[in-house]
């Protein structure tokens, strides 16, 4: 059976959009102050990390609880949507890849999917998606992460990653070899390519 | 039936056996299949970091593939993980966790402290636990005789903990080295499960010894205390009320 692995955030939505544009609101579960709170949003949004070697901190809850928020009100690709259900109709497997830590936020991704109508057989959380994709003998990765589009062709996985300013020049391939990574500005264009 | 698997049935008894997340080298679409057969189903997967360790968060289990599962646990084929019930469980759980990013599976300093002090602080109160290495701590595990309420399980934990990283400051040591949760947590007991005793470490293949006063035991003397603690140490309900009475509250 043909499978495809495709990402979510700044994938199949716009994460980053929400997270600089939406309007976040402290409650009493962020224990933080109103000016802590300010603090934090600012630097989460600049993409500030913390310097020390701290797994859980203060910042990482904060920054989990407003990841959160972004996953549920970002918005779908409408031409992502029609991907996906182009992709059922024509029975490929379909495995939604994230870096989302699905632990805690399962039942919010399932919702959103099933309420912005976008088919996938399995869901699976990992921080290395090559590695994923090359050890369940997945050709095909739909992702916007610059290290996977920058990798994918070393591994045997052809990468295809939306079109964004912020992102990386694509690799040169002067030939192009069949898992180099290619950028697209619709998902329409991938349909030809999948089927290459 | 083996009778580790009966043990862990016994102890665990209150926790929901119809999900529990797998931990296991196994991997692809053809072991997929075979794994969802009798109903079960995966709400979703994960590739962790160690090498090809997956897990596989299990939904709709049948009773008689739990028991496949146990087997294969205690035949350290695989590590099982159990979640609590959302709202009342005869079991507790403390996890004590090395807090940094670098060389988080090593016992640090202030995890020994943390844990000969959390169960020093139990024991004064009647309730013995049983403490289990994991991977980057201890989990301290607390049977009752009958369930308890959620909240008031995580507000004697809360409470414990407290306890615990207060006796860290007086001992010269920062908390923050430590990640404390406590389970189940009301907030997320459908999220974070537990790996069983008798695991064994998905990146070191340790195995999950048993920490007593005396030290750490090997695995055959930790199935024996297990065993043990199961059939003597089990907290009765007015011992833990009366132990979670005792505890200052909030100020």
């Amino acid at each position: 059976m043909k499978t495809i692995a495709i990402d979510l955030d700044d994938t199949l939505n716009n994460f980053t959009e929400t997270l600089q544009r939406m309007q976040f609101v402290r409650d009493e579960t962020h224990a933080l102050s109103e000016e802590a709170y300010q603090d934090y949003l600012a630097k989460l949004r600049c993409g500030w990390t913390e310097s020390g070697d701290l797994l859980s901190t203060e910042f990482s809850f904060f920054r989990y609880k407003i990841h959160q928020q972004c996953y549920e009100r970002a918005r779908a690709r409408t031409d992502g949507v029609r991907f996906t259900q182009w992709l059922r109709q024509n029975h490929w497997r379909i495995v939604i890849c994230t870096y989302r830590d699905l632990r805690r936020a399962q039942d919010c991704t399932r919702k959103w999917l099933a309420d912005n109508e976008i088919s996938f057989d399995y869901l699976f959380m990992t921080g290395n998606k090559i590695g994923f994709c090359r050890a369940w003998g997945i050709e095909h990765l739909v992702d916007d992460e610059a290290i996977n589009i920058t990798l994918g062709e070393r591994f045997g996985v052809n990468v295809y990653y939306p079109a964004a300013e912020r992102l990386p020049a694509p690799p040169t391939n002067p030939v192009r070899t069949p898992a180099a990574a290619r950028a697209f500005q619709t998902f329409d264009e991938i349909k030809p390519w999948i089927q290459e | 039936m083996d009778p580790r698997v009966s043990l862990l049935k016994e102890f665990y008894r209150g926790l929901p056996r119809d999900r529990a997340k797998l931990e296991t080298e196994e991997y692809g679409f053809a072991f997929l299949a075979r794994l969802l057969t009798d109903g079960v189903t995966l709400e979703y997967g994960e590739l962790t970091p160690f090498g090809l360790v997956h897990k596989y968060k299990l939904a709709c289990i049948p009773e008689r593939r739990m028991d496949d599962f146990l087997l294969a646990h205690v035949e350290n084929v695989c590590n099982i993980c159990l979640y609590f019930d959302v709202r009342a469980n005869d079991t507790f759980c403390f996890n004590l966790d090395n807090n940094h990013q670098v060389n988080s599976s090593e016992i640090i300093p202030e995890m020994e402290v943390a844990v000969r002090e959390l169960g020093r602080h139990l024991r004064g109160l009647g309730c013995e636990p049983l403490i289990v290495a994991s991977g980057r701590g201890y989990h301290v595990w607390g049977r009752l005789e009958a369930a308890v309420a959620n909240e008031r399980l995580h507000d004697f934990m809360l409470r414990c903990g407290a306890a615990t990283a207060a006796a860290l400051h007086r001992q010269g040591h920062d908390h923050h080295q430590i990640k404390f949760t406590f389970y189940p947590d009301p907030r997320v007991h459908h999220a974070v499960s537990l790996r069983l005793f008798g695991s064994r470490h998905v990146k070191n293949k340790v195995f999950s010894r048993i920490l007593t006063p005396q030290g750490l035991l090997d695995e055959s003397a930790s199935w024996e205390f297990f065993a043990d603690h199961l059939k003597n140490r089990t907290i009765a309900l007015a011992q833990f009320q009366a132990a979670h009475d005792s505890l200052p509250g909030p100020s």
